[in-house]
């Protein structure tokens, strides 16, 4: 625990006069090295800290949040929040903060990963650079490792906090008309080999080498995890369960369904070493072991506290994602199906329709047309519009999970009659 | 402030070629309130310095926000560390920075009203009343009013001898109603965007009328017809809406880093690549885009970029053709530029500032023309309000929007509503389509406040500008 942590909450707990009071300190650390066409252009370092305070005086309410920690400084946060709340009008939906909590035990953070020297960051960039030259290509991407802190405390006794770091390392090779991408994102930097990312960056870009122009269709894809990551994102960004209850989502009346395909499982879990998983959320909600979705199955909804008050459930948060794989290679999918894309990553997806659940968004980094078992060749870039949930109804096979994030375990996944509405020139 | 030359002369004795500090301290006043209940009402205050130190050819950055001689001077050294890493990497390709003199100057944003000197009380009862408004309408399900409040005070100083003091803010008032009906649910938006003013700016808005005319249009948007399958029609796009597919579109591509492929591992390069400078056929002959950071009101105006350089207006499209882009001291030397448009900003002080989209704004029409008179003139169509649903390829090429408020226009009259209609297009077939736009006395500025970009990802802001424009002979249709 920080030390400067608990000399801010006593200043809170001695002088703040509301009937309740939630305080949340972060603090970051990051050295980010941005490299572009083989070239280093952005070059930053630097701590901060954040001390957000929420305060209520029979429910109104008034937050506010301040970078320094000074006295001065916690007084105003102290001030500006206690005026705000006494201005304002209360909240209907106020909830008391909550009492002292067991939290589970996590290992989020790694020493080596935060005592990474810059100078060893910038030898990966070097060497990436090194080898994309080799190869007579542009590489463009960013070295980072962050280190956080994380504080909560209450007025009724909660206490939690968790460290955690993380080290990304993202490669864009451009080689004429192939760009392609690899990313490496993990809580520590042991797993990180460069020259295996690099290895599977060239294996990309060879692949990419012969394009061929093809037309938007309803066809079979296999998504790799990045790709699938993204997507599973926006759709859990809906999967909300008082704006479902409120007939805002597609997910109305669904908990407890077969409402997705009987091959998808999604939990949040604190049982995977390489996993990050916050031991708490934003409400103080302790995060344990969750199924969303098993086996197509419906079984919970994120829910705030004041939700789940109103409908007598239990608050839950999603603090990671761990979508459940098979152990199908991408040569088996692609025997499964007469036809079909490989698809590295999505990019830019956004809600059409929210009540549905439709998305869009376009392919990037290398789609591969395949045909009977065979990659053929690379294709142009393609939008699709398509409801995710509905998607995983249509899933063929399952390829083993891997880390896509620090967050997020996902496998490749084989879905028949994926819907693409649009290309591009690329 | 005594830092500023602390820094600068510490950054000297380093051997910068080049330095500067920001000193800027953020504060933003938020208040969120949706069906009656307060989810968010607060200050928020980010405070520190950033300081930049340029050396053979390349980039170090390093921030702080504890304010002492000390930390001053290790920020300083830290950055000179850093960019002698950087130049270990450039050694044979150095970055170059145009040239640039000094200024000592001050530039505040003009405000009757100042929006942090009102009682909180007043805006939340105001707010209260907006929200009261909506619920009042049967079928209206949810009502919210998110309401942001911002200011930025910086002290910039330079080696070059530069001296800034810049004080701006803006507001930014966003009503939704949403209404559920037969299984259906829609969202009706008012949703100016930011602009750079005071207070009196929300109180000429007549927000309650505000309030009656969305409630009352998502209840005939959720009622309202779907198009169907994708066929090729007329657009008639209001301001509102122009405004983010001229972001998307022609602001994106136009930014001079993403042409030189610095975005190419996150947000993505650029189509509008520098041997189309001069002679590219980017619109008709009607599309002539400005960039123009002394725009009252906008965004983007604050006197100076954060390289130190002055606000400008420049054309980036002129008559139909690419004419130039927004650029910065770091990236206009590399197609040969000797001069920076003054396009480079950081959100906060512990951001490096990046290449960002001027206000840019399509001018209005030469010929008297009125909204009436373009629908009239419109045999098959649909008129757009309002911004939905948008999303564009890497190269920003291919692109899909939705919209907020649909009418169909048949024989030159709004037949009927519709919801969840979409269009797809591409650059330069979109802006090439465009066959009339409305004249000055339409033409209406739209502001956005979250325009996400970099890694480490940043939120900057500018303002847009239209008139009604038609596109003649785009894809629209229906979605699921």
């Amino acid at each position: 625990m920080n030390p400067h942590f608990e000399k801010i909450a006593q200043y809170i707990k001695t002088h703040c006069q509301a009937d309740d009071y939630t305080l949340n300190i972060n603090l970051s650390d990051s050295h980010e090295t941005r490299f572009a066409q083989n070239r280093v252009t952005q070059h930053i370092a630097g701590a901060n800290m954040e001390i957000g305070l929420e305060v209520a005086f029979e429910g109104k309410t008034g937050s506010c949040s301040v970078n320094q920690s000074d006295e001065a400084s916690l007084a105003y946060l102290l001030k500006t929040a206690q005026d705000i709340a006494r201005l304002n009008r209360p909240d209907p939906e106020f909830m008391p903060s909550l009492g002292a909590q067991q939290l589970p035990e996590v290992q989020n953070s790694d020493p080596a990963t935060r005592n990474l020297e810059p100078a060893k960051m910038v030898e990966i960039v070097q060497d990436s650079i090194d080898r994309a030259k080799a190869f007579g290509a542009a590489v463009s991407g960013m070295t980072e490792k962050h280190y956080t802190e994380r504080f909560m405390a209450t007025k009724h006794g909660f206490t939690g906090y968790d460290d955690g770091t993380e080290f990304g390392h993202s490669m864009t090779l451009k080689k004429d008309e192939v760009e392609t991408k690899v990313s490496y994102e993990a809580k520590d930097f042991a797993g990180f080999d460069l020259e295996r990312e690099f290895a599977q960056l060239l294996s990309q870009a060879e692949s990419l080498k012969t394009m061929k122009d093809f037309d938007p269709c309803q066809i079979a894809v296999i998504l790799r995890p990045s790709a699938l990551e993204e997507l599973l994102w926006f759709m859990g960004w809906m999967m909300n369960r008082r704006q479902s209850d409120e007939g805002f989502t597609p997910f109305t009346g669904q908990l407890g369904q077969p409402f997705f395909g009987e091959k998808f499982t999604w939990r949040s879990t604190l049982l995977q070493p390489n996993l990050k998983a916050s031991p708490f959320d934003r409400e103080g909600v302790v995060s344990r072991e969750l199924s969303w979705v098993e086996n197509g199955v419906l079984k919970n909804m994120p829910t705030n506290r004041f939700w789940a008050k109103e409908k007598n459930a239990e608050a839950l948060s999603v603090f990671n994602v761990h979508i459940h794989g098979g152990q199908a290679t991408e040569e088996e999918m692609m025997a499964l199906v007469p036809r079909g894309l490989i698809i590295n990553r999505f990019w830019y997806i956004r809600t059409v329709d929210a009540k549905a659940g439709e998305l869009t968004g376009m392919t990037r980094d290398g789609v591969l047309y395949f045909e009977n078992g065979k990659v053929q060749n690379a294709v142009n870039n393609l939008r699709f519009n398509e409801i995710p949930h509905l998607a995983t109804r249509r899933i063929l096979a399952l390829g083993p999970e891997r880390l896509a994030s620090a967050y997020s375990s996902i496998p490749t996944m084989l879905i028949d009659g994926f819907t693409f509405v649009d290309k591009t020139t690329f | 402030m005594k830092y500023l030359d602390l820094a600068m002369n510490a950054a000297q004795s380093l051997g910068a070629e080049y330095a500067d500090i920001r000193v800027q301290k953020t504060t933003d006043q938020v208040i969120y309130l949706q069906n009656l209940s307060l989810k968010n009402t607060s200050t928020d205050v980010l405070y520190g310095y950033g300081i930049r130190v340029f050396k053979d050819g390349a980039w170090g950055f390093a921030h702080s926000n504890v304010f002492s001689d000390e930390e001053v001077l290790a920020t300083v050294k830290r950055a000179a560390g850093i960019a002698a890493l950087s130049a270990s990497v450039n050694k044979d390709r150095k970055l170059r920075l145009a040239p640039e003199r000094s200024y000592i100057a001050k530039y505040e944003t003009p405000m009757q009203i100042d929006p942090f000197s009102l009682p909180m009380k007043d805006k939340v009862e105001l707010m209260l009343e907006v929200n009261r408004t909506m619920l009042a309408y049967e079928g209206i399900r949810r009502a919210m009013f998110y309401l942001i409040m911002h200011k930025d005070e910086k002290l910039f100083a330079s080696t070059l001898g530069t001296r800034l003091e810049l004080n701006t803010g803006w507001i930014d008032p966003m009503i939704i109603a949403t209404a559920v009906h037969e299984g259906d649910s829609q969202s009706r938006t008012f949703d100016e965007g930011g602009r750079s003013v005071g207070w009196e700016w929300i109180e000429s808005l007549n927000l309650t009328d505000k309030a009656k005319q969305i409630a009352e249009e998502a209840l005939i948007k959720v009622k309202a017809d779907t198009l169907g399958p994708e066929e090729r029609r007329s657009l008639v796009l209001d301001p509102n809406h122009l405004g983010l597919t001229m972001h998307e579109s022609v602001g994106h591509p136009t930014e001079l880093d993403r042409v030189l492929g610095w975005e190419a591992d996150f947000a993505g390069i650029s189509f509008a690549t520098p041997e189309k400078l001069g002679n590219y056929q980017y619109g008709s002959p009607l599309i002539n885009f400005v960039g123009d950071n002394t725009l009252a009101e906008g965004l983007a105006t604050a006197g100076f970029d954060d390289d130190g350089v002055p606000g400008q207006k420049w054309h980036i499209i002129k008559d139909g053709i690419l004419s130039e882009y927004g650029s910065t001291r770091d990236t206009a030397p590399e197609i040969g530029l000797g001069y920076s448009r003054g396009c480079n900003r950081a959100t906060y002080y512990y951001d490096q500032p990046i290449n960002r989209i001027p206000n840019l704004y399509l001018l209005p029409g030469t010929k008297e023309l009125t909204p009436g008179e373009l629908i009239a003139d419109t045999e098959d169509g649909v008129y757009i309000q309002g911004r939905g649903s948008f999303s564009i390829d890497q190269h920003r090429v291919n692109f899909q929007f939705g919209g907020d408020f649909f009418w169909e226009i048949k024989n030159g009259k709004l037949a009927r509503p519709l919801k969840k209609v979409i269009y797809k297009s591409c650059n330069p077939e979109f802006w090439n389509s465009c066959d009339a736009i409305c004249d000055q006395r339409f033409w209406r500025p739209f502001g956005v406040v979250n325009c996400g970009k970099g890694q480490p990802g940043q939120s900057a802001r500018m303002t847009h500008g239209a008139a009604p424009a038609r596109f003649r002979n785009i894809r629209v249709g229906g979605s699921k």
